[in-house]
C-alpha cells in the first residue's frame, strides 16, 4: 500500500517537473520572439468590450378583431352576421382592411306566401364575403364619459370591394361604410360600422343591383 | 399549500419578466426646450402634458408617425414622430427613429386593387420583392368574378421598373407565368377548367405619401390549352400598395 502510494506520488512530481521543465523552455522562447531588441512592449488590455444594444421600439399598426351584427339581405330579410377583420394603418389618416364574415339568409316574402316555392336551396342561403378596404379617419376626437373619462375616438369612411358568395355563387361586390373606433384603451378598440354591400344579382327575377345592409358591433386590438 | 408556493413564485419569475421587459425600452432625452405629448396619435388631439429639457422619456411603442411615450413622472402620452427624432440616447447619440423606407429603394411591397380581367370584375392583391431598384418579382392571387364563370389566377413574374428615380410616375413592364383556375357560374361548362399561362405587361407606378404607393397594369395573357386553338386574354387593373 504504501509502495503504490509512493509510486503515485513519485509519478504526479515528476509529471509537474516536466511540466516545469517545459514552461521554462516556453518562456525562454517567448521572450525571445516577443521582445526584440529595440521596440517597447505594448500591452493590450484584457477587457472585453460590452455591447450596449439600444432597445427597438414595436409598431403596433395592426388591428386584429371580430364583429357580430345584422345583416339585411335584400329579399331575404335581416340575419345575424359574424365575422373576422385585419386593419393597418398606413397614416394617422388612412389604413387599409379586410373582413371576412358570415351569416345565413332567411326566406323571402314569395317564400313566405307559397312554401312549395323555393328561391334559394337550403345550402345556397349561406351568405360569406370577403373585402379588401381603404379607410379614412375623417372625424378623429374624444368623446365623453361623465366628469372624468375621456375616450379617443375616430370617425371613418370605407370603401372596398370584395366577393359575396350567396346561392351558391360568387358575385363581385362593391360596399361603402361609415364606422366609429372608440378606443377603450390605446390597444383595444370598440368599433360600430354601417356598410353597404352591392351587387348584382337575378335571384328574384329580373336582374338587379342589390343593396344589403349591415349594422354590426365589434372589437379589435392593436399589435 | 405546496401548489400555492409554485403559483407564487411563479408569479413572481412573470414578476421579473415583466420588469424585465419594462426595463428593456428605449429612454430618450429631450434635447429641445419641451417635448410635447397628445391626448391620441393624431394632429387634432390636445397636448395633455410637456416634458422639460434634459428630462428622459420612455418609449413604449408606436402606431403610424407617433410614439407613446412615458413621463419620469409616469404620465403617458403621444409625441410626433418628427419632435422625438430630435432627441437624444442616454450616450448623447440622437435617437433611433427608423427614418421612411427610401420609396426609389424599397424592398418589400403589400397591395390590393380592382381590375378587369377577361371582361369581368377582377379583386386582386400582391406582393413584391425587389431584387435591385429596377428589378422586382413579384407574386399576385386575384379573383375575377364574371355572370358565366368565376376565375382565380394565381401568378409570378419579373419586374422592370424604367426610371426608379421618378417618384410620382415610373413605368415598368414585366414578363411571367400563371395559372387560372374557372369555376363555372352558368352552362355550358367550360372544356378546360385549368390552364398555365404566359404573360407580358406595361405598367406605371407611382409614390403617394409615406409608405403608400399606386400601381396601375396591363396584361396580355397568351393561354396554353389543348384544343387546338389560339387564345389570350387581357387584363389591366388599379392598385394601392404599402411599401416597407
Amino acid at each position: 500500500m504504501e509502495i503504490r502510494l509512493s509510486s503515485i506520488l513519485l509519478a504526479a512530481a515528476l509529471l509537474s517537473g516536466c511540466g516545469w521543465f517545459h514552461r521554462g523552455e516556453k518562456a525562454h522562447n517567448q521572450v525571445v520572439v516577443d521582445e526584440p531588441e529595440g521596440e517597447p512592449t505594448i500591452i493590450e488590455p484584457q477587457v472585453t468590450r460590452r455591447e450596449v444594444k439600444t432597445p427597438k421600439i414595436k409598431a403596433k399598426d395592426f388591428e386584429i378583431g371580430a364583429y357580430f351584427g345584422a345583416l339585411s339581405i335584400q329579399d331575404f330579410g335581416v340575419n345575424p352576421v359574424y365575422g373576422a377583420r385585419l386593419a393597418y394603418h398606413v397614416t394617422e389618416d388612412l389604413f387599409v382592411e379586410g373582413f371576412l364574415a358570415t351569416s345565413k339568409a332567411g326566406t323571402t316574402s314569395l317564400e313566405d306566401e307559397f312554401p312549395d316555392i323555393t328561391v334559394v336551396s337550403n345550402a345556397g342561403r349561406q351568405f360569406t364575403y370577403y373585402d379588401l378596404d381603404l379607410g379614412y379617419n375623417v372625424l378623429p376626437g374624444e368623446i365623453f364619459l361623465g366628469r372624468g373619462r375621456a375616450f379617443n375616438s375616430q370617425l371613418y369612411v370605407t370603401v372596398g370591394m370584395g366577393d359575396v358568395k350567396f346561392a351558391e355563387k360568387d358575385q363581385f361586390a362593391i360596399n361603402f361604410g361609415v364606422g366609429e373606433r372608440l378606443l377603450i384603451t390605446d390597444w383595444l378598440a370598440l368599433h360600430l360600422d354601417v356598410r353597404d354591400h352591392i351587387f348584382e344579382t337575378s335571384l328574384t327575377g329580373r336582374t338587379k343591383n342589390v343593396d344589403n345592409i349591415e349594422a354590426t358591433l365589434g372589437l379589435t386590438t392593436f399589435f | 399549500m405546496r401548489r400555492l408556493l409554485a403559483s407564487v413564485l411563479l408569479l413572481q419569475a412573470l414578476c421579473v419578466n415583466f420588469v424585465h421587459a419594462a426595463e428593456n425600452l428605449l429612454e430618450l432625452v429631450v434635447t429641445r426646450p419641451f417635448l410635447e405629448m397628445h391626448s391620441g396619435p393624431g394632429r387634432g388631439y390636445p397636448v395633455v402634458y410637456v416634458v422639460g429639457r434634459d428630462e428622459t422619456v420612455t418609449v413604449l411603442y408606436s402606431r403610424t408617425d407617433w410614439y407613446k411615450v412615458r413621463a419620469p413622472r409616469g404620465q403617458e402620452g403621444w409625441a410626433r414622430r418628427s419632435d422625438l427624432a430630435q432627441t437624444v440616447l442616454a450616450s448623447g447619440e440622437p435617437a433611433p427613429i427608423p427614418p421612411y423606407p427610401d420609396f426609389a429603394s424599397h424592398r418589400w411591397e403589400v397591395g390590393a386593387g380592382y381590375g378587369v380581367y377577361n371582361r369581368q370584375n377582377m379583386v386582386t392583391a400582391y406582393a413584391d420583392f425587389g431584387l435591385t431598384e429596377s428589378l422586382d418579382i413579384e407574386a399576385v392571387v386575384q379573383q375575377a368574378l364574371g355572370t358565366i364563370d368565376n376565375r382565380v389566377v394565381g401568378s409570378i413574374g419579373i419586374r422592370h421598373t424604367f426610371i426608379p428615380e421618378w417618384k410620382w410616375f415610373s413605368p415598368t413592364a414585366s414578363i411571367g407565368t400563371a395559372y387560372q383556375h374557372i369555376v363555372d357560374k352558368e352552362p355550358p361548362a367550360p372544356r378546360e377548367s385549368n390552364n398555365q399561362m404566359a404573360y407580358v405587361s406595361l405598367g406605371a407606378r407611382g409614390f403617394i405619401t409615406r409608405r403608400f404607393m399606386w400601381r396601375a397594369d396591363w396584361r396580355h395573357y397568351v393561354v396554353f390549352n389543348s384544343l387546338n386553338v389560339y387564345e389570350d386574354l387581357e387584363e389591366w387593373k388599379f392598385g394601392l400598395a404599402v411599401f416597407f
